[in-house]
């Protein structure tokens, strides 16, 4: 009885052993259960089975129906094949790609802008200044680039991290501050410098490559507006300051996170300064400095008269202005729609809008110029309808993102006006001589640019659902919200206040230790062989200068 | 005289003085504060080399012109820019804000478009 009771026992063990064994494997058969196939994967794997082969791929695939497919999609695990995870990893990566594919390829387009802006300045220079003019133009080139690239990107750009578009940029931090009426605002970006440490970064690269180039154009404004006198050594060293420090400074406050851009969130001002491709962080600032720097170096010989009238020096190659300005006009598609940073997400689809209204401002700007200059003058004057081109195009940088192609229309019409009438009083009131207009064209409708913003803006942008941190779309005074008004005439006021006094001083001191004016000798002889070693047209015959100018410079020999 | 070997070289000097500056700023610590000193000094010292050759670069067709009156002109542009800055602050309301942004424009144009011309134009070369 003992025995069996001692079997019945050894049998119990047992049976409790093998069930706790038993509840073991189920346990651990259980994540095996969970990894079974979901319905997503499951029409993943059916997709992929779908997918062309290698023959069918090697045949070639003229109608471009199966290329592209699923196969294409790396796995992480190629055993278990597409997952759900890797399918949206993709996504991700491909909006990223799509955006800095766009911000590239438009920033290689305002780069051959350059290539406009010589041929501009340069036609509406005389012939024997046509090499230095050029030259100036393909050397703001490098020098801009170089200092931006020192410093100037880490100013502007140093604190900008967050910008989703293009992957987050969160290695673009810290932006220096300062507390104020207990409020906390941007000044300049703190790291970027050398584009090194935690800023060699691919997101990082696209958009020092977009915002350089947006620079650079800024410090080509200058050069048209002194060209036929500027010394060659004061524009290197200028343009350099200018790309280093003037330049990125404004572009930190209305785009790298600084005050200006902060005014919606910390002052209630609409949605803070906007400015949505740079008529005033780009044309301004550029305008601003070429003022200055014009009332530095004064007039050409022979411009105006001892009564203060002015007289006409034409340029020497009309159709290399007027092809400068399509070069320009053909840039601008990359200034304007590339300022959304991106093709895909947030809103960015609006590039179309941003586009069309480009082309709009630009051709009511020549109307306005050229209808302008025939009813008031009874000719159709080619440079000033240049003139009204680009003014237009000016003028819609700022709003370009924000304002209806109606808008657009009625704010390039009057730049197109806008840009006689700025030349005009430049020349004939202020006693400043611009050679091609610079001034009026990109500081004065860089100005009206972003006023419009104030005025145009009608709501129904939605970059995301908010701009500079509030949420909503920017809308100006005509749609209903005065309070962006006021933030775009503090921008003015910094335009016209600090930006132009920080590069008068700069420009002043530059006067002292440089100097800024070629002597009257190399002026009267033109500025190609004193200061390239080379003729622009070394086989073309000169005209004499007209009979005014050649008067006046006799003079100024003599003397 | 025109463009020349030393305007070459005291802007090689510029950039690299420049370099080494930022450079400076970019390390910190003390490698970067030696750095800093040394571009510092080839900056000045460029700036100097330029002002050292700029008498021989000839007579300018320009005349110097009232030194403090060009300070003031940009003085005023500043203040212009001063009013609109605390004008956010004087006042919450948007009207408000609007009028003084306006007038620290219209101050800062004074100074830009009537002082600084003034100045430049007082003694100018064509008026002789």
């Amino acid at each position: 009885m003992k025995k069996i009771r001692n079997w019945c026992l050894v049998l119990c063990i047992l049976f409790v052993g093998m069930a706790a064994g038993a509840a073991l494997y189920a346990q651990g058969a259980a994540p095996a259960a969970a990894k079974a196939p979901s319905a997503a994967d499951a029409e993943l794997a059916a997709a992929a089975a779908k997918a062309p082969a290698t023959a069918d791929l090697a045949k070639g695939d003229p109608g471009g129906t199966i290329t592209g497919t699923i196969s294409d999609v790396p796995a992480a695990d190629s055993k278990v094949g597409v997952t759900l995870p890797d399918t949206a990893n993709q996504v991700g990566q491909n909006k990223i790609a799509i955006n800095f594919v766009w911000t590239l390829i438009t920033g290689f387009l305002v780069m051959f802008m350059q290539a406009g802006f010589a041929m501009v300045e340069s036609g509406l220079c005389r012939v024997k200044n046509a090499n230095h003019t050029y030259m100036m133009n393909f050397f703001v080139y490098t020098a801009g680039l170089f200092s931006y690239w020192l410093i100037g990107f880490a100013i502007q750009m140093g604190g900008a991290a967050g910008n989703g578009n293009l992957g987050g940029l969160q290695s673009l931090t810290p932006e220096h501050t300062f507390t104020l009426f207990g409020k906390t605002w941007g000044l300049f970006g703190g790291s970027g410098m050398f584009l090194s440490g935690h800023t060699y970064d691919v997101g990082v690269m696209v958009i020092f490559l977009f915002q350089m180039v947006f620079m650079d154009t800024a410090l080509t404004i200058v050069t048209g507006a002194c060209a036929e006198r500027w010394k060659f050594l004061a524009f290197c060293v200028s343009s350099s300051i200018m790309g280093a420090i003037t330049y990125p400074l404004y572009a930190n406050w209305a785009w790298g996170g600084g005050w200006l851009s902060q005014l919606g969130v910390n002052n209630q001002l609409g949605k803070g300064y906007c400015d949505f491709a740079g008529s005033g962080v780009v044309h301004a600032v550029g305008g601003m400095t070429a003022l200055a720097v014009c009332l530095i170096i004064g007039p050409r010989i022979g411009k105006f008269n001892r009564d203060g009238s002015s007289n006409p020096i034409i340029g020497h190659d009309i159709s290399a202005v007027l092809i400068g300005c399509f070069i320009l006009a053909f840039g601008w598609f990359g200034f304007n729609p590339g300022s959304t940073l991106g093709a895909s997400a947030a809103g960015n689809l609006r590039i179309g809008s941003i586009a069309v209204d480009t082309m709009l401002a630009g051709c009511t700007g020549t109307f306005g110029a050229m209808l302008y200059m025939w009813m008031k003058n009874g000719k159709v004057d080619a440079s000033m309808s240049g003139n009204g081109l680009l003014a237009g195009l000016v003028a819609i940088t700022a709003p370009s993102g924000f304002v209806s192609s109606v808008g657009a229309c009625i704010i390039g019409l009057i730049a197109g006006v806008l840009v006689c009438l700025s030349c005009s009083f430049v020349e004939n009131v202020l006693k400043v001589d611009d050679p091609v207009g610079a001034i009026s064209v990109h500081g004065t409708n860089g100005l009206w640019g972003v006023l419009s913003v104030g005025l145009f803006a009608d709501g129904t942008s939605n970059y995301g659902g908010a701009w500079n941190g509030v949420t909503g779309s920017v809308t100006g005074l005509f749609y209903g919200d005065a309070s962006q008004l006021a933030a775009q005439l503090v921008g003015i006021s910094t335009l016209i206040g600090f930006v132009f006094t920080l590069s008068f001083l700069i420009n002043l001191a530059l006067e002292f230790f440089v100097g800024h004016r070629v002597s009257v000798e190399t002026e009267i002889a033109g500025l190609d062989l004193p200061e390239m070693g080379q003729l622009g047209y070394p086989e073309f015959v000169f005209k004499p200068e007209p009979d005014v100018l050649a008067t006046a410079e006799k003079s100024y020999a003599v003397a | 005289m025109a463009a020349n070997k030393s305007q070459g070289s005291y802007y090689t000097l510029f950039l690299v003085g420049a370099t080494v500056l930022c450079a400076g700023i970019y390390l910190g610590g003390g490698m970067g504060k030696l750095l800093f000193l040394v571009g510092a000094i080839g900056f000045i010292a460029s700036l100097f080399g330029m002002l050292k050759i700029k008498s021989l670069e000839g007579a300018t067709a320009l005349k110097p012109g009232p030194e403090a009156m060009k300070l003031l002109g940009a003085i005023v542009a500043l203040l212009g820019w001063g009013i609109t800055l605390f004008g956010m602050h004087l006042t919450p309301s948007v009207g408000g804000r609007i009028v003084l942004a306006l007038i620290g424009i219209a101050v800062s144009l004074f100074g830009i478009l009537v002082v600084l011309p003034g100045a430049f134009n007082k003694n100018a070369v064509w008026k002789s």
